[in-house]
């Protein structure tokens, strides 16, 4: 089977035996850089699954399934055109002939050859060590042998007690095991804690149920009495336990190359110089398989660093560009084990004639050292416990090389607010050897979120542990930059939404075209054409100040989905009619007709949360006809497609109420009708209450109203829906006109000042100065605004117009209802598209997933499967759809 | 397959959007004055619903897109990649404007356009 190359091959092959973590990165950077054209690339996994995560190993756990781990796949790789060869074991290398052989013998053979083989676990030669439920701590199939070994288990050990076997013993307790790690120093993670961290890490541990055993070796491990095994220790105590793991540290697999005389260290790894490159030619080694300089690395930045160090120099040898060189890397680590916060920097256990200061915090469980060197002034290394916030700083201190200026206990000491101080070529992402400098540099480029940043410089890509940071330095250098453009509302303009309104208010600019030329960026101006956010925005401007027709030819291009239409656009692509019914108040002859209109076009009917009637699954083309029977009853639009006012909803009020004071029906009608039709920064709901019953619920509305015995009492900002807030009282038993003359103020003032998009409540809360700002404004007129927010406000309600009574009188309008712009070919509506349940019509999605997104807005528990004649509750949207299905098949 | 004539130039709304019916598929035209008149098939591939011709037009990162109505996925007239997800994309139709006539040819496919 195997394919020895020919020179009748076009393209030299670059195998990469290994597909963890450091061999995958190696192929991803190959991939950024195009070198996947340039190589014919084949690469070797011996696990069955491709590259997946094995920092977060653990996570497995909590899942039960390796999905969430994944970091390759054969698809993704076969995109690239490169081959992706799983379960396959390279078992030999030939350098003379620059060939690979796999177990079951094929043949493959190389130009430039990556060894990425990794490392195993080591087992110590402890006698038993072999009996079965004695496992390792490394791989998905490790883990999967653990997870079953487990069922039949009540306890666990774990032998080691460094970083992994932590890791290890966070897994066992996960599976609710009564959970055990011996260790044989006197003290856990011995390689980076100092003895008084590892004491307080222990302490934690142990606080969270699992047992620890320093000092203690074991001898052999035999049967057990009341556990499967006996774990005999060299204090002649022992140990019962079930199940026991591995994990007294790691050896690098360096097989292949102990074959073949390339050169190994004496205690294992493959030695590389500062290439990656082995003794062999065009034989590389990355990541822990690799020895440099006497030093294995262990973690996976630096395997990364060497990933790309053999890739620069396997690309310098195609193209002539220089190749990097990899120079040893820092060890310093932040983890969080069993839930604890641990870290350690550099000499993280000290070293002679050190200066240290530590802080031992006994109250809030934390312990913190500094090791300075002999003069104080030099930060060497440091180990964090309990609460590693300060890592980062201390890491960038210690990394920097530089003086420290202040006592060194103040590095403790950080206001936790205070901007975080990083020198320019601080590495933020260790992963990816991210510097602040790289951050900033494109942040100065105009990469002003966290996405874009991710995107082009790779930082928080990796472990994605230095993501907040990474914000903080594009937050601290946009506003070191004074940037306007951090408030402009899109691309096209550098103002926020109530810089707009005032521009559009002092010039007297009405449509858009004069807008995106007089104040929108250079280039927007120059297209004139804007986007989906800045339009819609523009067009909700207009509205407040001038209150045309919405779909007059200068406006009609600008409003969002539902505007557009005057109609509320739905999943299916139909639309909903929500015509006015003003406090929730309809005679019954308007109700019948209502019934009809609904009935003669099939439309779904349902009740809304503010006290009207929602028609859904009207065509595009249907809605002229619906409003046009709809008007000739008497309705007008009920502006449920606007951002503007919606319902004023109300209690029945003292007309028939036995406990009502006010008639809540009748102004809360009024107020409807005075407010309809205003365009506001997002919609507006109101309630009136008929006493202090409060069965409208004002208070969770925009504006709410309840009665006193003496007036009205004014609520402002209340909220439902996601972020649910109770109105702030605003002024108690008001007459009804001054209520109206402050809802008058309150409205225009938060259309003028809000944000794009902001609901009264998060615009009341960012007023500097909140309700009482708001109050003085608004009652005692401290910005002499009062006159001007009354007129404007007067000018919308003298303007009011219902759009569609507009509409239906200028042919020239509908022509936008049209389904086609060549009805003579018009199909036939597709009937198929709906089927029918309880009596009414729903729609099938359009095609088989019809978007999840979609799917998921739907109330799923109230879909029943009627034709099947079971009284089956579809619960999850799989199910919806194969039922949707059915019926439609029926 | 041959140019199909499908309305009169002036039956196009200048800036926006407008769904033809063509040889049995929804189309979504759009026209943009001088700076073009573009073709696509009118299905949002993210929802599989015909409402391409429903959405704003945006001007971003130096191309011209359409916003989806429904989630707002913004797809290039100019090439029917979309932003937000690489893996979707709309089927662009050639189309142009001859003697007040717009036409548009569905059997070519791809990202071209022409002028």
């Amino acid at each position: 089977m195997g394919c020895i190359k020919t020179g009748l091959d076009l393209k030299p092959k670059l195998l990469v035996i290994g597909n963890g973590m450091v061999g995958h990165h190696f192929i991803e950077q190959l991939c950024d850089q195009g070198m996947n054209e340039q190589f014919e690339v084949e690469v070797f996994g011996c696990e069955k699954l491709p590259a997946y995560d094995r920092v977060q190993l653990s996570k497995y756990f909590e899942t039960g399934s390796p999905d969430a781990l994944m970091l390759a796949s054969v698809d993704e790789y076969a995109k690239r055109g490169i081959r992706l060869h799983l379960g396959k074991e390279i078992v030999r290398l030939d350098t003379e002939n620059r060939t690979v052989y796999s177990s079951d013998d094929e043949i493959w053979s190389y130009d430039k050859l990556v060894l990425a083989t990794g490392s195993y676990p080591f087992v110590p030669p402890i006698q038993g060590k072999d009996r079965p439920q004695c496992l390792v701590y490394r791989t998905i199939d490790d883990l999967e042998q653990i997870s079953r070994a487990a069922l039949s288990a009540n306890s666990g050990v774990v032998i080691g007690g460094g970083l992994l076997g932590l890791e290890a013993a966070n897994a066992l307790l996960t599976l609710g095991l009564d959970t055990h790690v011996v260790e044989f120093a006197p003290q856990l993670m011995p390689v980076q804690l100092n003895d008084k961290a590892g004491e307080l890490l222990c302490e934690k541990i142990q606080a969270l149920g699992v047992s620890v055993h320093t000092s203690r070796a074991t001898t052999a491990i035999v049967a057990g009495e009341h556990a499967r095994h006996r774990m005999m220790f060299n204090d002649n105590t022992f140990l019962e336990t079930d199940l026991i793991v591995f994990s007294a540290g790691i050896r690098p697999q360096d097989t292949l190359a102990r074959q073949n005389c390339i050169e190994v260290g004496e205690r294992g790894g493959i030695a590389v110089d500062d290439h990656s490159l082995t003794s062999a030619p065009d034989v590389y080694a990355i990541g822990e398989c690799a020895l440099w300089e006497q030093r294995i690395f262990g973690l996976v930045a630096p395997g990364y660093q060497m990933a790309r160090v053999a890739l620069s120099h396997i690309a310098a040898g195609v193209s002539g560009s220089a190749a990097t060189q990899f120079k040893g890397a820092d060890m310093s680590t932040k983890l969080k084990l069993l839930g604890v916060d641990v870290a350690s920097i550099g000499e993280s256990r000290g070293f002679e004639n050190a200066q240290y200061v530590e802080v031992s915090d006994n109250q809030s469980g934390t312990y913190k050292k500094l090791w300075l060197d002999e003069t104080g002034q030099y930060l060497k290394g440091a180990v964090l416990v309990g609460d590693a916030s300060d890592y980062s700083l201390l890491l960038n201190q210690y990394l920097s090389g530089e003086k420290i200026e202040t006592p060194a206990i103040s590095l403790l000491q950080q206001d936790s607010d205070a901007p975080m101080a990083f020198n320019d070529d601080a590495i933020i992402c260790s992963c990816h050897q991210v510097t602040k400098a790289d951050i900033v540099e494109r942040v100065v480029a105009g990469d002003h979120s966290l996405a874009a940043i991710k995107d082009c410089t790779k930082a928080a890509s990796g472990c994605g542990g230095c993501g907040a940071l990474v914000q903080e330095i594009i937050s601290q250098t946009m506003e070191a930059q004074g940037l306007e453009t951090q408030k402009g509302i899109c691309s096209h303009f550098e103002h926020d939404r109530q810089a707009l309104f005032h521009l559009c208010q002092v010039d007297n600019i009405s449509n858009f075209t004069s807008l995106i030329g007089k104040h929108g960026t250079v280039d927007a101006a120059k297209r004139g054409l804007g986007c989906d956010i800045c339009k819609p925005l523009a067009a909700s401007i207009f509205s407040s100040l001038e209150n045309e027709y919405v779909l007059a030819v200068e406006h009609a291009n600008l409003q969002d989905s539902n505007d557009a239409y005057l109609g509320n656009l739905q999943k299916d692509g139909s639309y909903s009619v929500v015509p006015r019914i003003a406090g929730g108040e309809i005679t019954p002859d308007k109700l019948i007709a209502l019934g009809e209109i609904a009935k003669r076009h099939d439309l779904y009917t349902k009740i809304t949360g503010g006290q009207r009637i929602d028609l859904f699954g009207a065509a595009l083309s249907e809605l002229p006809t619906i409003w046009q029977a709809l008007i000739e009853q008497g309705f007008e639009t009920g502006h449920a497609y606007g951002k503007s006012l919606r319902t004023v909803k109300s209690c029945v009020g003292s007309t028939w109420c036995r406990y009502g004071v006010q008639d809540s029906v009748g102004m809360a009608i009024e107020l409807e009708n005075r407010y309809k039709g205003l365009r506001a920064p997002h919609k507006i709901k109101f309630a009136v209450s008929g006493c202090t019953r409060e069965c409208a619920e004002a208070q969770s509305k925009d504006i709410g109203v309840i009665a006193t015995d003496k007036g009205w009492n004014l609520y402002v900002g209340g909220n439902g829906g996601m972020r649910p807030r109770h109105g702030d009282l605003f002024a108690t038993d008001l007459s009804t006109s001054v209520l109206m003359q402050y809802i008058d103020r309150i409205l225009i003032f938060y259309t003028r000042t809000a944000s794009r998009l902001q609901r009264t409540s998060v615009w009341l809360e960012s007023l500097e100065g909140g309700l009482d700002y708001l109050k003085s404004v608004i009652i005692d007129d401290n910005l002499g605004l009062a006159a001007e927010l009354e007129i404007q406000m007067q000018k919308v309600i003298s303007t009011y117009q219902c759009e569609w009574k507009t509409s239906l009188e200028s042919p020239e309008f509908l022509t936008r209802f049209s389904e086609f712009v060549n009805p003579v070919q018009e199909p036939n509506a597709d009937v198929e598209q709906y089927r029918y349940s309880r009596g009414q019509r729903f729609p099938v999605d359009a095609k088989g997933g019809a978007g999840t997104i979609s799917v998921k807005n739907i109330d799923l528990c109230t879909v029943d499967n009627d034709l099947d004649g079971l009284a089956t509750r579809v619960s999850s949207a799989e199910l919806f759809e194969v039922s949707a299905q059915k019926e439609c098949e029926v | 397959m041959n140019w199909l004539a499908i309305c009169e130039e002036s039956a196009l709304p200048v800036f926006g959007g407008i769904a033809a019916w063509v040889e049995g598929k929804a189309v979504a035209i759009f026209n943009l004055g001088e700076q073009g008149i573009f073709a696509m098939d009118n299905t949002d591939p993210a929802t599989g619903v015909g409402v391409l011709s429903r959405g704003l037009i945006c001007d971003l990162q130096g191309d011209i897109f359409v916003a989806s109505p429904l989630h707002k996925q913004h797809y290039s007239l100019t090439n029917g990649q979309c932003i937000e997800d690489e893996s979707l994309s709309v089927e662009l139709y050639r189309i142009k404007c001859e003697q007040g006539k717009v036409l548009i040819n569905t059997a070519i496919v791809g990202g071209i356009n022409d002028e």
